[in-house]
């Protein structure tokens, strides 16, 4: 058996290893440690019958503590939203009994007279302790109060009405528990609503790690806590719930709850705090008000009225709009504080349906994105654990790594697997003593066992050669237009300005390759002082002149590649030649490196012409527009192509495009080479020197200086019952669910879609592991571990409630430019649209039948922003339009980016940043630190431009400046040193900063938009008010909420979307 | 009673060919193979599985057994169109997502296989049958 795993990258690997079929078996394993895991599953990995969540239960009885350690079983209880705790007296108990789950259900009821004295802990501190000593800090005092109730007992009969999935969680089916429950006849109630964190504090929190049943009758401690909060202040207060709806109780947060919250205790905390604030955000926009309208869950959003009737009853400024930019769902980071950022792992709807039936009514994707290396901000780097010679601790089933979801028992010998529950031995060297909770006495000082993020050092194991050196090669186009569009200057430049900086020194390897009709080699041995370069004329057959010096060490030859370096641009200043072969200085360049792997950045600017893989010119007929032969336009030409990208792949070889031409040269097929290589495009339209220089070298200092990880292979692993099954991004599968990925960076984003594959999931948690195994720039081997847990629900409202727009737009359209590779644009779009359309529908029908929609389009608070996003991707560049639209180089690679985009950057893109900046400019005080006061986001409809006005447009790509017409001239003058009259033509204009404070500050906001997104350059434009066809094709066409040229507005867009959604509602 | 034999081995390798692409597909989901090699077995073995049931349909087109013909004719259709679009081998890249249409569009050929398998058997026997 050997050892190596799939992760082990490597020319050599894939021996033919017997891999069994199940998730967690050898080729799961990033490694498969020999020793551990001899037999290839003697045991099928998970035809043992365990149950995910089984130990809990079990281990309840006897109240060990060992079982609460870090295990979140009741997540929801957590959140700071707990606030809304329970009434306790029949809601703990019952909940816990009657659920199948282990959540505690927190029924949100708020008794407590507002008065309440609780001090409220900061939450965080909270969930830690109590998952840390759950049951030592139960205070005796409450013990008492338990009795005094007698309240076990009535726990139990209620286990009769098992929190259904009621889908809207209508009231009555809600409350008949607690009115059967309670004995007492309905106390005056407090009339008052409370908004203010209920008292549940720490004493409640441990109950909520405590596991369900079993507790309640075996071992009353727990308890009281529940009721704690209730017994302070008003132990006789508490009445029926029921009474309190009449009542009316504007927003409270008990109404609200109740329909997710109550009868799904698991989700109870979050909708109390959202419906509020919804209130508050849309005022204008709300449902007549009423009783009725009091309880609702959803936002609305009054949609016109009568059929037929010009007005179009939509109050456009009601709509929503994510004017604050993209917000991480914090909620269920909350809930599971041990989870890794946000940033690095978003799912789309961080509650998993429990069964496919209710995944298939979801109709939105469920997945997830990972965004691996994300830039970490300062004092959260991700920090780095080596085991030493005691191996990384490992589940030896399923080779999940230990992380802080993983429980130990058995005095700390053994160590239960999160995912496959598997029990493991905990390594001599690794043991440590459990405290009475059960908690290892020295988690504190294991970032594994408190963090979601770490990064562990690999052993030689997880090599299968030395870590490769960080070695770049450049395949430079030195053809006609490559030297006149001052393309191979600016990249020479760039190139040796960086070479102090590229990482890994001493180790950097690096190597040039030219061509145009020839292929040009460069001896760059250390011995040389100048470099020597050979000319291969043969492309049918190619040869790689010199065997070694084609690579060189950078620190050893750096004088021989300065020299190369400053003569490259004039060595071929007087090219004529036209011609490209491309595809044979690929094929040489692949020889070169194949040796070691590394990142090939190619520089092309002309279609390939030559030698094996050159390309038609065949961008050009409108007529296969609307055809069904549309789509082949989008996919590599030659299947030249996609092999050689396989090849590169498996030689660790990661490549980048830099596309220059201001003709068509068949972004698809170039591009298809760094799709499948982890790689990226970038495309520069009609280069010019002069204009484009500085984004050019902004970007590819960017690509060489940035931190990045060689040799890597991604893992995703997740709990039994789930699993990731399509893979949406930049990278090659190596096998069903390992991703290669020669070079990575914090540049690149992946999505994934998650498919139940049992009917029924038995677990209450879903745990999410990543792994990236890769060699980082220094020469180590490392693995970078992300582990996230998620709740699963059984209730349709609370994925509504929970969705993540972001992650959800994120996926979605990855997958309609997927869709776009083999289907029409048309298809594309309304694929999108379809998805939303069938989305919002299933949310409608939830509530449909216990509220009064009308005319009212309605959505869950989460999802607000999805329409518009929606309409934004319909308008996007890979999507839009048809033939005339858009060029098909640009509409290729804008699709190309999107698909390696992370979450924030993609929204940015849709819905780009419009503010203005005249008031702000003219003001002689302000420091650039007040722009936020001054201006704010503006929508993205040409309404919000005025005349008199400065704007500034940014994409994340390019930043557009709008002068109005009637822009005060003191301004323009100062911007651009002369009067906006004298200017015939803005295009050739370029910003530099004067000598006065407002360029200067100008200059400083441009300054802080780059820094904000590094990851570009965005290239400043500057336009004027009727200033055609420029002002349309930079920043009119860009408004997406306006209707222009066929596509609708957004107003258009909500009905559309509202009629269709009301349609067979 | 010639052609039958003929026929008969024609079709026992087309059923091999078949299995073994199936086998390879199997490998690769189960990870015992790389999508490399995999992709590299089953693109050597495409080409010879076309030709041979090309050969096969000629056969029975010279040999007059209209009824095998025609029986066959759709599959050399399906081959053609494949291969005319270019879509007869795997593709390394994006095996992955395109395994359960390979596995499928193969095990109905190999149904469609064995089934044509059955009936040159008949007609074999009761050729042989006839002659005695």
């Amino acid at each position: 058996m050997q050892p190596m795993g799939n992760e082990k990258p490597g020319p050599t690997n894939f021996p033919g290893r017997p891999a069994s079929p199940f998730l967690s078996s050898g080729p799961v394993v990033e490694k498969t440690g020999p020793p551990n895991f001899p037999g290839r599953p003697a045991s099928p990995p998970f035809a043992a019958p365990i149950p995910f969540l089984s130990p809990v239960p079990a281990e309840n009885e006897k109240p060990g503590p060992p079982t609460f350690l870090g295990r979140p079983l009741s997540p929801f209880v957590a959140a700071p939203q707990t606030t809304m705790t329970t009434v306790p007296s029949f809601s703990g108990p019952v909940a816990a009994g009657s659920e199948a789950s282990g959540y505690r259900a927190a029924p949100p009821v708020r008794f407590n007279g507002p008065s309440m004295p609780f001090s409220h802990q900061p939450l965080p501190d909270v969930v830690g302790d109590f998952q840390r000593f759950p049951i030592p800090s139960y205070p005796s005092s409450i013990q008492s109060v338990t009795t005094i109730h007698g309240l076990p007992s009535a726990g139990q009969p209620m286990l009769t009405q098992p929190g259904l999935p009621s889908p809207g969680g209508q009231q009555q089916q809600a409350f008949p528990p607690p009115i059967n429950f309670r004995p007492q006849p309905p106390q005056p109630q407090i009339p008052s609503v409370l908004m203010r964190p209920p008292p549940q504090s720490s004493n409640f929190m441990p109950r909520g790690s405590v596991p369900p049943l079993p507790l309640e009758s075996s071992f009353p401690g727990p308890k009281p806590n529940l009721q704690s909060s209730i017994m302070h202040g008003y132990p006789n207060r508490q009445t029926t719930p029921v009474s309190n709806v009449p009542l009316g109780q504007a927003a409270s947060p008990f109404i609200t709850t109740q329909q997710g919250g109550f009868v799904h205790p698991t989700m109870g905390a979050p909708p109390l705090g959202m419906n509020s604030r919804e209130q508050l955000q849309y005022p204008g926009v709300g449902p007549p008000v009423g009783v009725q309208s009091l309880v609702e869950d959803f936002s609305s959003l009054t949609v016109g009225s009568v059929p037929g009737s010009m007005d179009p009853g939509i109050d456009s400024k009601a709509l929503p709009r994510p004017l604050d930019g993209d917000v991480e769902p914090d909620s269920y980071f909350q809930m599971y504080p041990l989870n890794c950022h946000p940033k690095y792992l978003r799912l789309t709807s961080p509650a998993i349906p429990n069964s496919q039936s209710l995944l298939s009514r979801w109709h939105l994707p469920l997945g997830a994105v990972v965004h691996p290396l994300a830039e970490a901000s300062d004092g959260e780097e991700v920090p780095i654990v080596n085991f030493g010679p005691t191996g990384i601790i490992r589940c030896r089933r399923c080779r999940t790594y230990v992380n802080p979801y993983v429980t130990f028992t058995d005095g700390g010998r053994k160590w239960r697997c999160n995912i496959c529950a598997l029990l493991n031995d905990v390594p001599g060297d690794y043991f440590s003593l459990l405290d009475a909770s059960g908690r290892r006495c020295d988690a504190d000082q294991r970032p594994e066992l408190m963090k979601g993020s770490v990064e562990f050092v690999a052993p030689t194991e997880y090599m299968v050669r030395p870590p490769m050196p960080p070695l770049y090669f450049f395949l430079i186009d030195v053809s006609l237009s490559a030297v006149r569009s001052g393309m191979l200057e600016t990249v020479a430049k760039t190139i040796k300005s960086c070479l102090d900086d590229l990482p890994g020194f001493p180790r950097t390897q690096i190597g040039f390759l030219t061509f145009d009709s020839a292929l040009h080699f460069y001896n760059m041995k250390s011995s040389l002082t100048q470099p020597q370069m050979m000319v291969v004329a043969d492309l049918d057959d190619i040869f790689v002149p010199l065997p070694d010096d084609l690579l060189v060490n950078l620190s050893e030859s750096r004088s021989v590649v300065d020299a190369f370096l400053d003569s490259l641009p004039s060595m071929f200043q007087d090219n004529v030649n036209i011609e490209s072969a491309f595809g044979p200085a690929l094929k040489a360049a692949f020889m070169v490196m194949s040796q070691l792997g590394g990142k090939l950045l190619i520089f092309q600017s002309t279609l390939p012409s030559l030698g094996i893989g050159r390309l038609k010119l065949r961008g050009d007929d409108i007529r296969v527009y609307g055809t069904d032969k549309e789509h082949a336009l989008r996919i590599p030409e030659d299947p030249f192509y996609k092999q050689m990208a396989a090849d590169l792949t498996k030689y660790q070889i990661g490549v980048n495009v830099y596309a220059f031409s201001d003709r068509y040269s068949d972004i698809a097929s170039l591009g298809t080479l760094a799709k499948y290589t982890g790689g990226q495009v970038y495309y520069y339209p009609s280069f010019q020197g002069g204009t484009h220089k500085e984004k050019l070298s902004y970007e590819l200092a960017r690509d060489l200086t940035r931190e990045t990880a060689w040799e890597s292979v991604m893992r995703v692993r997740c709990g039994k019952g789930v699993r990731f099954t399509t893979y949406h991004g930049h990278f090659m599968l190596r096998s069903t669910d390992l991703l290669a990925l020669p070079a990575v960076d914090c540049d690149k984003a992946f999505a994934m879609q998650l498919s139940l594959e049992e009917t029924l999931l038995t677990t209450q948690t879903v745990y999410i592991q990543v792994a990236l195994l890769y060699t980082s720039s220094s020469g180590e081997r490392r693995i970078r571990v992300h582990t996230a847990a998620a709740p699963v629900v059984s209730d349709l409202g609370e994925m509504y409630r929970h969705a993540d727009t972001g992650s959800l737009v994120c996926l979605l359209s990855r997958l309609a430019i997927e869709k776009t590779l083999s289907h029409k644009l048309e298809d594309a779009r309304h694929a999108i649209q379809l998805r939303i359309v069938k989305g919002l529908r299933e949310y409608r029908n939830l509530y449909a039948v216990q509220h009064r929609l009308g005319g009212r389009m309605i959505f869950p608070e989460s999802l607000k922003f999805l329409p518009l996003y929606g309409l934004a991707l319909l308008k996007s560049i890979p999507i839009r339009g048809g033939y005339a639209d858009v060029q098909l180089d640009e509409r290729c690679a804008a699709g190309f980016n999107v698909m390696i985009l992370p979450v924030k950057r993609l929204l940015k893109a849709l819905y780009p940043t419009l503010i203005r900046i005249d008031e702000y400019l003219a003001k002689a005080t302000t420091s650039a630190d007040d722009l936020g006061n001054f201006s704010k986001r503006l929508p993205l409809s040409a309404e919000s431009l005025d005349a008199r006005g400065l704007y500034i447009y940014d994409d994340g790509f390019r930043i557009i400046i709008w002068f109005g017409r009637m822009l005060s001239s003191n301004i323009t003058t100062s911007l651009l040193g002369v009067d906006l009259s004298g200017i015939p033509d803005l295009s050739k204009v370029s910003l530099c900063e004067h000598d006065n404070h407002i360029s200067r500050k100008l200059m400083g906001i441009l300054k802080r938009f780059r820094e904000s997104d590094p990851s570009f350059y965005q290239l400043c434009h500057l336009v004027r008010q009727g200033e055609q066809p420029r002002e349309s094709l930079l920043l009119l066409f860009n408004l997406i909420e306006d209707q222009s040229g066929g596509t609708v507005g957004y107003v258009d867009w909500i009905q559309q979307i509202h009629r269709q959604v009301q349609q067979s509602a | 009673m010639l052609v039958w034999l003929f026929s008969f081995f024609l079709l026992i390798a087309l059923l091999g060919l078949l299995i073994f692409q199936l086998m390879s597909l199997a490998d690769l989901e189960f990870d015992y193979i790389n999508p490399y090699d995999s992709a590299l077995r089953i693109n050597s073995v495409v080409l010879p599985e076309f030709i041979t049931q090309g050969v096969l349909c000629l056969l029975f087109l010279l040999s007059g057994h209209w009824f095998m013909f025609l029986l066959c004719a759709p599959n050399l259709y399906y081959n053609f169109r494949l291969y005319t679009r270019r879509q007869h081998l795997v593709d390394v890249t994006e095996i992955f997502n395109m395994l359960d249409w390979e596995k499928k569009q193969r095990f109905v050929k190999l149904i469609y296989t064995v089934i044509l398998l059955f009936f040159s058997i008949f007609w074999m026997v009761w050729t042989a049958l006839e002659d005695d």
